[in-house]
């Protein structure tokens, strides 16, 4: 690729401005960035039948040939794309179907298709899910039927974007893991948009970090890093995984070769430095009467399904920011709509200041309750931001409304996307607008389901620091994550749920130390060494030692 | 993998459903049409332990006993008089009648719940997709968007039960407002995803030249064997109803329902092709008790 721009069209900006990759073939390349910076435009050119429409300049070339020159059929076989989301991708209503659905079009005889079936489906070991229908796979095994509808086409170059967003780690965990063999065994070239890039520093033979549409840094993971703290870029270390955050910050002697980027290479790293620090305890704050409780709630959905929620009991009290972590299928989101009121357990009570939650209505429900969904594209119902919360100003009648939003756009500082239609946001902006608009209504308890899937690492800063303001102003905040890092950096306190019921409960310290999965890469690192007890890179930094012996 | 009757080829199983449906309509005879709706009883009971059959039991008991009451009412030809009711003519023929129309639509319907245990999903839509392949891959498609439509339905409600926009409260004008807004919602979200699907499609080469469907079902030697036997069967009933033979004469006498040797020639094969899924169950559950 040399001197590729891009514009779209309609746009003022290039959405790519100058960039020159050169990607080696069996290279297992990861692109990073802020959203809206244009990696996904990057990707989606390279494969040319969803090429964005616009203006290019530019040559793309591949294997020698420009991309334009190849003939429809080669470029669809050897080039594979994974989109970002796991559900839309998915065509067919069956999951031999969906496998197929590739081969079919491009006509492969029977026997070929057979052949590759086998193949693949044993080496995924997805044999007892070919009889599925794909509402019935969880979203871990939907992104690995995805990627592997496009390996039975056996590409040459695998394009994905952002696969891993909308996963739980351990699913995500799951998927790179496939595809770091996929690319050591076959040698699969592999371009990857990601945004969780904890793990994927040490894998990548090949670092990318956009910004604004140029290539701000390229080379090698270790390379990058030391680079991107050289320049001290703020907006770039937070894609830095934090146990390498841990190393450019504190070690005495700077060494490329040795910045650590697996939780191993961190721990034989500490293990050189003396252990004296002590960690001081996040106090636990007792106060205020609670607000929310859940007494022996039992749910099941129908009769004959199992039950979801299982002799659950919770108590939130008024002020309180408490995270429930758990699983896929642990009955996080379950336990939420049980909260808000949306379903109505067989047994058990869920009370709101001692009225069950299921019975409010009108008023009582819509000026106590803010909830932010998963996907905050449910929440909308007019094309134009502004006019969502001028609806929410007159349906409770707020005095002097429209220097309310004013201020709240000022707050979460989306004024330029006032006018805009809320799906022509980004996810992150679309977010805080629905936030912004729930916000208006001052309610008393704000209930959040997965904040943090999809939104790149800045943008989770952000989204973070709005929360704590909030929190402080007096809000009580339930949120359900999957995210450990974010749950331990700015929650009170934890639950950990885990088949249907609270297994456990406490400060985010006492929960997720010495967990094998449930836990950071700092904590995982720094277990069992003088740091053991410190969950996030803050923690670290604060409570390393000043003096270093070695 | 699926065992006796369900693992054969659609086909063989689709052309079995053709032979029943056709000779129901086909042979006009009680003792016939009442062996073969035991037969297909029967059927439905090897599949699932008659979980299916037993749901339409009522159903098929009052339709049935509506056409056999009705008729001799409603019709009045035939010579055989029983009595008279309001100086109408209540004839044997008309009695006889009832019962056989009765038994051939009972029989039908038998055959589609039986129809639906065992060609559902796939094995319907690969049968047609030889047919008509644009409209099975339609029909797939919106198979497909069913769950997800409903996932996002009850999101979307959640959501907007908290904002105070309820469907169930409030008058009614209020409540039809917001379900329609609902709706929009669901609409252009689902819109704005299936851009998605569309690309996901392009992607993998969809319309890119001539599609060679995946054929997931073989026809194997036994398939064929099964086949061979049921179009033989089949041809014996249709040339022995051609004949005359498998069917009594109702209107304007009652004829006699004595076999002649040809009728039972014609009786057997019927008896044999409509057993044929459950010659392949018992063979099957005999084949289970002398392994063991």
């Amino acid at each position: 690729m040399k001197n590729l721009s891009f514009h779209y069209l309609e746009a003022m900006e290039p959405a790519l401005n100058n960039i020159s990759i050169t990607i080696k073939e069996g290279d297992f390349t990861v692109i990073c960035g802020p959203s809206g910076c244009g990696k996904t435009t990057l990707l989606s050119l390279l494969k040319k039948e969803i090429a964005p429409a616009g203006e290019l300049e530019g040559t793309l070339t591949y294997l020698g040939k420009a991309l334009s020159e190849w003939d429809d059929r080669t470029l669809i076989e050897e080039i594979g794309f994974v989109f970002q989301d796991p559900d839309n991708q998915i065509i067919m209503d069956d999951v031999m179907q969906e496998m197929v659905f590739g081969m079919e079009n491009l006509g492969y005889s029977n026997l070929e298709m057979r052949k590759r079936v086998a193949e693949l489906v044993h080496f995924f070991g997805m044999e007892g899910l070919l009889k599925a229908k794909p509402s019935e796979l969880s979203g871990g095994q939907k992104q690995l039927l995805n990627l592997l509808s496009v390996l039975l086409l056996k590409p040459k170059v695998l394009l994905l974007d952002e696969p891993t967003s909308q996963l739980d780690p351990v699913a995500a965990k799951n998927l790179i893991l496939m595809l770091e063999r996929l690319n050591k065994e076959m040698g699969m070239t592999t371009l990857l948009v990601e945004h969780r890039l904890e793990e994927l520093f040490a894998i990548a033979d090949h670092v990318i970090v956009m910004d604004k549409g140029f290539v701000r840094y390229e080379g090698e993971s270790r390379d990058i890093i030391e680079a991107i703290f050289q320049n001290n870029d703020e907006r770039a270390i937070p894609y830095v995984p934090s146990i390498s955050q841990l190393y450019m910050k504190k070690a005495q002697y700077l060494e490329k070769t040795s910045i650590p980027l697996t939780v191993k290479e961190c721990r034989s790293w500490i293990r050189t430095v003396s252990p004296l620090m002590s960690t001081e305890q996040k106090a636990a704050n007792d106060k205020n009467e609670s607000i929310l409780s859940l007494q022996e709630v039992y749910f099941q959905y129908t009769k004959k399904t199992p039950y979801i929620l299982k002799n659950l009991a919770l108590e939130v009290k008024q002020g309180e920011f408490y995270t429930i972590v758990g699983g896929n299928g642990s009955g996080k989101s379950t336990l939420l709509k049980a909260c808000i009121g949306n379903i109505k357990p067989q047994r058990g009570r869920v009370l709101f200041r001692e009225k069950e939650t299921s019975k409010l209505k009108g008023k009582a429900l819509y000026n106590n309750f803010a909830y932010l969904p998963q996907n905050p594209k449910t929440y909308f119902i007019h094309d134009t931001i502004d006019k969502e919360m001028q609806e929410v100003v007159e349906q409770k009648k707020i005095d002097n409304g429209e220097e309310k939003i004013v201020e709240m756009l000022c707050t979460f500082e989306i004024e330029h996307i006032r006018h805009q239609h809320p799906y022509d946001c980004s996810g992150g902006e679309m977010q805080k607008a629905a936030l912004a608009c729930m916000l208006l209504g001052s309610p008393t308890i704000l209930f959040i389901d997965e904040p943090t899937k999809g939104l790149d690492p800045l943008s989770k800063q952000h989204f973070a620091r709005l929360l704590k303001q909030l929190h402080q102003k007096g809000l009580t905040i339930v949120m359900v994550t999957h995210d450990i890092e974010f749950a331990a950096k700015y929650a009170e306190r934890c639950a950990m749920m885990f088949d249907g019921a609270i297994m456990a409960e406490g400060t985010p310290t006492e929960l997720f130390q010495g967990n094998y999965f449930y836990t950071t890469s700092v904590n995982r690192a720094t277990s069992g060494s003088g740091l053991t007890g410190t969950l996030t890179l803050e923690e670290a930094l604060a409570s390393w030692p000043n003096h270093v012996p070695i | 993998m699926e065992n006796g009757f369900r693992s054969y080829h659609p086909f063989v199983q689709f052309f079995y459903y053709i032979c029943v449906g056709t000779l129901a309509f086909y042979f006009k005879h009680p003792l016939f049409l009442g062996t073969a709706c035991l037969l297909m009883i029967l059927v439905n009971v090897s599949h699932d332990r008659g979980k299916a059959v037993r749901q339409w039991i009522p159903a098929l008991l009052v339709m049935s006993t509506l056409i056999i009451v009705l008729n001799p009412f409603l019709v009045s030809r035939g010579t055989n008089i029983l009595f008279y009711f309001r100086g109408k003519q209540v004839t044997l023929e008309a009695t006889i009648y009832g019962i056989t129309m009765a038994l051939t639509i009972v029989i039908i319907l038998l055959l589609f719940i039986s129809f639906n245990l065992i060609l559902n999903g796939n094995r319907f839509l690969y049968i047609f997709a030889r047919i008509l392949p644009r409209t099975a891959f339609l029909t797939m498609l919106s198979i497909r968007f069913v769950p997800l439509l409903k996932k996002r339905l009850q999101e979307i409600s959640a959501v907007q039960r908290i904002r105070g926009l309820s469907i169930t409260e409030g008058s009614i004008r209020n409540r039809a407002k917001t379900g329609q807004l609902r709706t929009q919602i669901l609409l252009t979200w689902s819109l704005d995803e299936s851009m998605q699907t569309a690309d996901s499609m392009k992607a993998r080469g969809y319309g890119i030249g001539k599609k060679n469907p995946y054929i997931p079902y073989r026809l194997k030697k036994h398939d064929w064997g099964w086949m061979i036997a049921l179009l033989a069967l089949f041809s014996i009933c249709i040339a022995g109803g051609a004949l005359g033979y498998g069917k009594m004469i109702i209107y304007p006498k009652l004829g006699t329902l004595h076999f002649y040797p040809l009728d039972w020639v014609l009786f057997y094969a019927m008896l044999l092709l409509h057993s044929f899924p459950l010659i392949v169950e018992g063979r099957e559950q005999l084949r289970w008790i002398f392994s063991k």
